[in-house]
C-alpha cells in the first residue's frame, strides 16, 4: 500500500511534467504521511543529501569548465586535440571517451568527470558540428568508466560494506580490464554513430600548425596536469582538486590569456550555480525518496525474492543485475552499495561467485543507474551542461546503453575479465 | 497588481541567483584556503569543510527557488507535448500547484526544522545547526510565491518567461 | 495520520557489527517482556543517514531507537563531552565502571531535554594512532604528521596539543588520502582499522589508547512518552541487559581484528610512557570542561581512575 503511494505518486507527477526534484519531493511527502514519519524529516534528508563534501566537485568543475569556455582556453585545447586526431570520423567523440575515462580514473567520481568533461567538451563538440545529444551521450556514458578504473571511492565503500574484508587493492586491480573493455566498446559506438550521422572528417593541418596550436594551449594543458598531478602526489584530494581547477583557470584566464573579465566571471558563477541547483535539488529530493524506500525495505525484499525463487546460478546473476539496474534507476550509487552488498554477497558466494568479481559487477551496474532516468545524476549533469532536455539525450542514447549492457554481461559471465589481473599479482 | 508582483519576483529571482553565485565564489575561496592551509602552512583550518557544506545548502536552495521562476528545472515534457492544448493547459496548472505546494511545505516544515535544531551546534564552526537549514524556509516561501505568479499567468493565458531560455544568457 | 506499529531502529555500523547485534538482542528481549506487543525493526549500515542526521531525526520522533557514538551528541549536550576527553580513562575497565555507575547515569539523564532518552552505553574500544611512516612512541614522533580526525573541535585540539597537524576529513576519503599521502595517519580502534582496510595503507599501529568515547543507545522521547510505564521499564531493562551481550561480542571482535591485521604484516607497538602524552592534555580539558556540572563529573571519573594504576 505504502509502496503504491510512493511509486504511483512519483510516476503521476513525472508524467504531468512536474520538475523531477519536485516530483520526488511531493511523492516523498505522500509516503512519509502514510508511513507516520514527521514531515520535517523530508526536508532534513533533502538538506543532508545536498551537503555532501564530495558533491562539491559538481559546482566547482562546472564553474571551471564554464570559465575555460568563456575565456577561450577550452577552444585552444580542442584545436590541439583536433589537430592530432582530426582525420578520423567522430574523432572528438573518441577523444571525449578517452579523456573522460582518464579523468574519471583519477578523480574516482563519475559525476565529477561528467561535470568537468561535459562543461568543457560538450560546447566544443557542438561548435565543431556535432549534435548536442551525441555530445551529451558520449560524455555521460564514458564518465561511468572512471568508476571501474582505480582509484574509486565506491570500491572502498563496497569493501567496507562487504563485512568480509574484500581487499581494496584487489578491487582496484580487478577494475582495470573491465574499465578498458567498457571504454573500448563506448569508443566503438561513438565512432559508429558518428559515421552514421556523417559528422565531418577533419584534416591534419600539418606538423607546424599542430605545434603552434600546442604551444598556445600550454597553460590550458597545464590545468589537466596540475589537477591530476596534484591528486596523485597527495597535495589535494579529488574533491579539493575541483576548487583548485577554478582558481587556476581564473589565474590564467585573467593574467595569461587576459580574456576573463569581471562580467564573464560573474556570468560563469551564476550560470554554474543554476546548473548545480538543478542537479543537487534532484539529488537532495532523491535522498528523501530513498529514505522512504529504505523504511519500506524495498531493496531487501527484492533481494529476498530472488534467493527464494530460483537456484540456477545464471538466472540468479541475471536477476541480480535486473534488480540492481531497477533500483539504480531510482536510487543513488553509494547508499545502494551499502544496503545491497550485505544482502547479495552471501547469495552470490553460495553459487561460487568471487566477492571481488561481484564488486566489479556492482560498480558497473550501479554506474549505469547514474545515466538512466528518472534519477540519474550523471545524465542530468550532462544534459544541463549540454543545454538540452533530458528526453532528447535519452532518445538517442540507446546504442551507448547497449555498449554498457554488453560490457556488463561480459563482465558478469566471464569472471576472468575481472579476476585475471588480481590473481596474477597473488 | 500582477504586474507589480511580476516586477518584484523578477528582481527577487535575479537577487537569488546573484547571492547563490557569490556563495559559490566564497566556497571556492574556502576550499582553496583549506588546501593552502594544509599543504603550505601545515595547519588545516578545521572550520572550512563545515562552512562550505552550509554554504552549499544555502546556495542550492536559493538558485533552485530562482529556477522555479525562470522555469529551468529538469522535467519530462513528453506527455505535455502529446496532448491537446486544453489538456496541456490543465496539466501545467496542476504542475504549478504541486510545485507551489512543495514550496509551502518547505517553508513550514523547513521552518520547524530550523527551530528544532536551533540549540544544536555545528562542530568546529560554533554556529547553530538551525542556521544551516535556514535557507530552506526562505527558499520555500519564495518558491510558493513564484509558482503563485505562474499560476496567475497560466490562468491569464500568457507565458511566464518569454525571453530566450533564461539559463543560458 | 496512521500510527506506526513496528518501531524503527537505526545504526551506522554494518549488519553484523556488535552494536547492531546488541540492539537486535535488546529487541528480542523487549518483544519477549512485552509478550509480542513491541516489535523493533533494525536498519543497519547507515541506511537512514549519518549518525548526526539520525540523531536529529530521532529527536523529531522519526526514528524510535538509535545507536550512535557519543561524539555527535557533544554538539547537542555538552555534558556528554566528558566521556570523550582524551586520556581520561586509564583502562577499558575504568571506562566501563564509570559508565555503568552514577556518572554514566548522569550523562544518560542529560539527554532528555533534547528529546532523547538515554538507555545504555556500549563499548567502542580504545582508539589508537596509526600512520604510514613509523611507530609512535613519544609525542615527539608525531611532530609534523598530518593526522586525520573526525570533524570535532575536541579532536583537533588534542592533535594540536600533541604537536601534530589535525586534518578533519570524512571517513570515506581516508583510505585514498593515506595512499596518496594527503595525510600521514589517522586514529581508530582495532576493528575499524581492519574494517576500513586502513591497515593496508598505514601499517604502523601505536597503542596510545587516547580516547574511549563509548557508543550509546537512545530512544526518541516522543515515542517513549507514548509508552505505558510498564513498557518503559521493559525498555530500560532490555537495554541494560544487552550491554553484557555486546561487550562479549566486542571483546571477541577486537581480538579477531587484531590477529588478522597483525597477520597481514601490521607493526603494533606500545608507547614508552603514556604520561608523556596525557601530561599535554591539561589545556585541552580546560578548554572543553567549563560548567560546574561538567567539572564535577570529570573529577569523579578521575577519582574513580586512581584505583586502576
Ligand atoms: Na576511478
Ligand atoms: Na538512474
Amino acid at each position: 500500500m505504502e509502496l503504491i503511494v510512493l511509486v504511483g505518486a512519483l510516476v503521476f507527477f513525472l508524467a504531468i511534467g512536474v520538475p523531477v526534484a519536485f516530483s520526488l519531493l511531493a511523492a516523498s511527502m505522500a509516503a512519509f504521511f502514510v508511513l507516520d514519519i514527521p514531515m520535517l524529516v523530508v526536508f532534513q534528508r533533502m538538506a543532508a543529501g545536498v551537503s555532501v563534501f564530495t558533491l562539491m566537485a559538481i559546482p566547482f568543475f562546472i564553474f571551471a569548465g564554464d570559465l575555460m569556455y568563456r575565456s577561450g582556453i577550452a577552444e585552444r585545447l580542442v584545436k590541439v586535440a583536433e589537430a592530432a586526431l582530426g582525420r578520423s570520423r567522430g574523432g572528438l567523440g573518441q577523444v571525449t571517451v578517452g579523456a573522460s575515462a582518464m579523468f574519471g580514473a583519477v578523480s574516482g567520481s563519475a559525476i565529477a568527470s561528467a561535470s568537468a568533461m561535459g562543461s568543457t567538451l560538450v560546447p566544443l563538440m557542438e561548435k565543431k558540428g556535432y549534435d548536442s545529444d551525441y555530445a551529451v551521450n558520449v560524455t555521460v556514458t564514458s564518465a561511468i568508466v572512471g568508476l571501474l578504473i582505480p582509484p574509486s571511492h565506491n570500491m572502498i565503500i563496497y569493501s567496507a560494506a562487504s563485512g568480509i574484508g574484500v581487499s581494496i587493492g584487489d578491487m582496484f586491480l580487478a577494475g582495470i580490464v573491465p574499465g578498458i573493455l567498457t571504454a573500448a566498446l563506448l569508443m566503438f559506438v561513438a565512432w559508429r554513430v558518428a559515421v552514421k550521422r556523417g559528422y565531418e572528417k577533419g584534416s591534419f593541418p600539418g606538423m607546424r600548425a599542430f605545434l603552434m596550436a600546442a604551444v598556445i594551449a600550454i597553460p590550458g594543458l597545464m590545468a589537466a596536469i596540475i589537477i591530476m598531478g596534484g591528486i596523485l602526489s597527495g597535495i589535494f584530494t579529488a574533491t579539493e582538486s575541483s576548487a583548485i581547477a577554478v582558481i587556476y583557470t581564473i589565474i590564467i584566464g585573467t593574467f595569461v590569456y587576459r580574456s576573463l573579465g569581471w562580467d564573464l566571471f560573474i556570468k560563469a558563477a551564476t550560470q554554474s550555480v543554476k546548473i548545480t541547483a538543478m542537479v543537487l535539488m534532484i539529488i537532495g529530493a532523491a535522498t528523501a525518496f530513498s529514505y522512504a524506500l529504505a523504511i519500506l525495505e524495498v531493496p531487501t525484499q527484492l533481494a529476498n525474492l530472488i534467493t527464494t525463487a530460483v537456484d540456477n546460478p545464471i538466472i540468479i546473476l541475471l536477476l541480480i543485475n535486473v534488480i540492481l539496474l531497477l533500483l539504480g534507476t531510482f536510487m543513488d550509487m553509494s547508499p545502494l552499495i551499502v544496503i545491497m552488498t550485505p544482502i547479495l554477497l552471501p547469495v552470490v558466494q553460495k553459487i561460487g561467485v568471487d566477492p571481488v568479481h561481484f564488486g566489479i559487477i556492482m560498480m558497473l551496474n550501479l554506474g549505469i543507474g547514474l545515466v538512466t532516468p528518472p534519477v540519474g545524476s550523471v545524465l542530468f549533469v550532462g544534459a544541463a551542461v549540454g543545454k538540452i532536455p533530458v528526453e532528447r539525450a535519452v532518445k538517442t542514447i540507446w546504442p551507448f546503453y547497449g555498449a554498457l549492457l554488453f560490457a556488463l554481461m561480459v563482465i558478469t559471465f566471464v569472471p576472468a575479465v575481472s579476476l585475471a589481473l588480481p590473481n596474477a599479482f597473488k | 497588481m500582477i504586474e507589480l508582483l511580476s516586477k518584484f519576483t523578477h528582481r527577487m529571482a535575479d537577487l537569488l541567483v546573484n547571492l547563490a553565485g557569490a556563495g559559490l565564489i566564497l566556497m571556492t575561496a574556502i576550499v582553496g584556503w583549506q588546501v593552502f592551509g594544509r599543504f603550505v602552512l601545515n595547519a588545516s583550518p578545521s572550520w572550512s569543510e563545515q562552512a562550505s557544506l552550509v554554504l552549499m545548502i544555502w546556495y542550492v536552495c536559493f538558485a533552485a527557488a530562482a529556477g522555479v521562476r525562470e522555469g529551468f528545472h529538469i522535467r519530462i515534457v513528453a506527455l505535455e507535448e502529446a496532448v491537446p492544448p486544453k489538456l496541456k493547459h490543465g496539466m501545467k496548472l496542476i504542475n504549478e500547484i504541486v510545485v507551489g505546494f512543495c514550496g509551502i511545505a518547505m517553508c513550514i516544515w523547513g521552518g520547524e526544522l530550523v527551530l528544532k535544531t536551533w540549540s544544536h551546534v555545528i562542530p568546529s564552526l560554533g554556529l547553530s545547526r538551525g542556521l544551516a537549514y535556514l535557507g530552506l524556509p526562505i527558499a520555500g516561501f519564495l518558491i510558493a510565491l513564484f509558482s503563485l505568479e505562474r499560476i496567475f499567468e497560466e490562468l491569464h493565458g500568457d507565458d511566464v518567461e518569454n525571453e530566450e531560455d533564461p539559463r543560458w544568457n | 495520520s496512521f500510527e506506526r506499529k513496528t518501531l524503527i531502529s537505526a545504526d551506522a555500523h554494518p549488519a553484523d557489527y556488535p552494536t547492531v547485534r546488541a540492539v537486535e538482542e535488546m529487541a528480542r528481549l523487549l518483544n519477549e517482556y512485552t509478550k509480542g506487543e513491541m516489535k523493533v525493526k533494525s536498519f543497519a549500515g547507515g541506511q537512514l543517514g549519518s549518525e548526526r542526521d539520525t540523531l536529529e531525526i530521532t529527536s523529531f520522533g522519526g526514528i524510535d531507537f538509535n545507536r550512535v557514538n557519543l561524539a555527535p551528541l557533544n554538539a547537542i549536550e555538552p555534558l556528554t563531552g566528558i566521556a570523550s576527553l582524551p586520556f581520561l580513562f586509564k583502562t577499558t575497565q575504568h571506562m566501563r565502571d564509570t559508565l555503568d555507575g552514577e556518572i554514566g547515569d548522569a550523562i544518560l539523564a542529560s539527554l532528555e531535554p533534547h528529546g532523547l532518552i538515554g538507555l545504555c552505553f556500549y563499548d567502542s574500544g580504545e582508539r589508537c594512532f596509526y600512520n604510514t611512516r613509523k611507530p609512535i612512541r613519544t609525542p615527539e614522533d608525531m611532530k609534523g604528521m598530518k593526522i586525520r580526525v573526525q570533524n570535532s573541535d575536541l579532536y583537533v585540539s588534542m592533535i594540536k596539543a600533541l604537536g601534530a597537524d589535525a586534518t578533519p576529513m570524512a571517513l570515506g576519503e581516508v583510505y585514498q588520502s593515506l595512499i596518496q599521502g594527503v595525510i600521514d595517519g589517522a586514529e581508530n580502534n582495532w576493528p575499524s582499522y581492519e574494517n576500513g582496510r586502513h591497515f593496508e595503507a598505514a601499517p604502523f599501529y601505536s597503542l596510545t589508547r587516547h580516547v574511549m568515547t563509548p557508543e550509546i543507545l537512545v530512544m526518541s522521547a516522543s515515542r517513549w512518552n507514548k509508552l505505558s510505564s510498564e513498557n518503559q521499564a521493559h525498555v530500560k531493562k532490555a537495554a541494560k541487559e544487552s550491554v553484557g551481550f555486546m561487550r562479549k561480542l566486542w571483546d571477541v571482535r577486537v581480538i579477531e581484528a587484531k590477529e588478522r591485521v597483525l597477520a597481514a604484516g601490521v607493526q603494533a607497538n606500545e608507547v614508552d610512557d603514556i604520561t608523556q602524552f596525557s601530561a599535554l592534555m591539561r589545556p585541552v580539558w580546560d578548554k572543553f570542561v567549563k560548567t560546574d556540572q561538567q567539572k564535577e563529573l570529570m573529577h569523579a571519573a578521575i577519582e574513580l581512575g586512581n584505583s586502576y594504576d
